[in-house]
């Protein structure tokens, strides 16, 4: 969850940084900006960190943001944070940097939301196959208790009513896991738009 | 027919108790839908100004007096809110009336803008180059959110139409056709066990349809009356085919 929100957030994040630096406000006070709100997970990080600088409870705005990237899940979030510590530790040219990292994230995102319309292409009819196929066999065996009577019967003997039964049951609830399962990819694969 | 059915639904309690949440959360899913439209037409719409008021900018005129000329020119929710806005700020300073303008649009994207916008005029930084970048990005953003909703919304109603409908109707003649009701088989617990499967595999599909189109939350109030209706149409089929 906290990945997908750093990938929601991470663009924007940067998009601001580099107006707010190109405008010639500090890095110190474009964190500030950020953590006062806007932009969900990463606002929250900044703030946690602004508030532990200005309590003195913290060894500088570098350290801060190398602890932050042990804490960070997506790749695009870490790159910020390193190319925001590099700046502070030997004073690099971070509007540059931002715009070229902007640019490349963008394109990524562009490949990513394609990537995901191909990836869920499929899932209509992985799940309308696996939604059909398993009721279908398993309603067919819930019934052969009451198919297989009289002479029928006599062919094959057949496990006791509740057996059946528990079987159907259990295969109707793998059958809903799978497609809940199936269905997750929508979620985990999502590009963060 | 259609009494001996309703009599048939009136022994299933959780039944009848998702029709009427059905029906009461299909009400409440109308605003929201709704909101979105006016959202989306105002975000789809923001490029184009922020373009705009871009080019005024470059031709040497004030943000406020580019802003002004654009809200006479816009159509739709965009262009009306703005020219609002404008109107009410002659009692206020420009910085609340951007303030305003975004709150009133509720968009995340109109406030980023918004904010950028206060932040640049404040560090006096050269407005042009900002507005024309930042129409650039969000077109680029608004491309890609279109397009997703165009190549997954198709998707998106199939799943619900197969799970929901197809396949408990399908079902349903299979078990009326195989095991009818009125030649003696003793189906009730097995057509309750199905029922609730179906139940269940709408909510999966209603939720997974939601999510890839990036609206989830939306579509939880459409989820009770999905359900109720692939149960419904189960259990009626199944009557109907077997007696």
């Amino acid at each position: 969850m906290r990945k997908l929100d750093e990938q929601r957030e991470v663009l924007y994040v940067i998009r601001t940084l580099d107006v707010l630096m190109s405008s010639g406000v500090g890095l110190e006070a474009a964190i500030h900006t950020i953590g006062s709100g806007g932009y969900g997970i990463i606002s929250e990080d900044f703030s946690s960190m602004m508030a532990r600088l200005r309590k003195g409870s913290s060894r500088g705005l570098g350290p801060e943001l190398k602890s932050m990237m042990n804490k960070a899940d997506s790749e695009g979030y870490r790159r910020l944070l390193n190319t925001m510590y590099t700046n502070v530790t030997q004073n690099t040219d971070i509007i540059d940097t931002l715009r070229k990292q902007g640019a490349r994230m963008e394109n990524e995102r562009t490949e990513s939301v394609k990537k995901y319309i191909e990836e869920l292409g499929a899932v209509p009819e992985t799940l309308l196959s696996i939604g059909m196929i398993g009721p279908i066999i398993l309603a067919i065996a819930g019934l052969v208790p009451q198919l297989m009577t009289g002479d029928l019967g006599a062919f094959m003997q057949l496990p006791p009513a509740s057996t059946i039964n528990a079987v159907v049951k259990g295969g109707l609830v793998v059958t809903l896991l799978a497609m809940f399962m199936i269905g997750l990819k929508a979620h985990t694969k999502d590009p963060g738009l | 027919m259609i009494f001996g059915l309703l009599e048939t639904f009136n022994d299933n309690l959780l039944l009848l108790v998702l029709i009427v949440i059905g029906i009461a959360c299909a009400v409440g899913g109308i605003p929201p839908m709704l909101e979105r439209n006016r959202r989306r037409s105002i975000e789809n719409a923001l490029p184009g100004l922020l373009e705009s008021l871009s080019d005024s900018v470059g031709a040497g005129r004030g943000i406020q007096e580019a802003m002004m000329e654009q809200s006479r020119t816009l159509t739709g929710p965009l262009g009306k809110l703005l020219k609002q806005t404008l109107e009410e700020s002659h009692s206020s300073s420009f910085d609340a009336a951007l303030a305003s303008f975004s709150a009133k649009t509720r968009s995340s994207q109109v406030q980023r803008v918004m904010v950028l916008i206060e932040t640049a005029i404040e560090q006096d930084s050269p407005l042009q180059g900002i507005l024309s970048d930042l129409a650039m990005d969000y077109e680029r953003l608004n491309d890609l959110m279109n397009t997703r909703e165009e190549e997954l919304l198709g998707r998106g109603i199939l799943i619900v139409m197969f799970i929901s409908i197809g396949l408990p109707v399908l079902i349903a003649f299979i078990v009326g056709l195989f095991a009818p009701a009125s030649k003696g088989f003793q189906i009730d617990s097995f057509n309750t066990t199905f029922s609730y499967f179906f139940g269940v595999a709408s909510a999966i599909a209603v939720g997974v349809s939601g999510r890839m189109l990036g609206r989830f939350k939306d579509a939880l109030w459409w989820m009770p009356g999905w359900i109720a209706l692939s149960m419904t149409l189960y259990l009626g089929a199944v009557m109907i085919v077997g007696g």
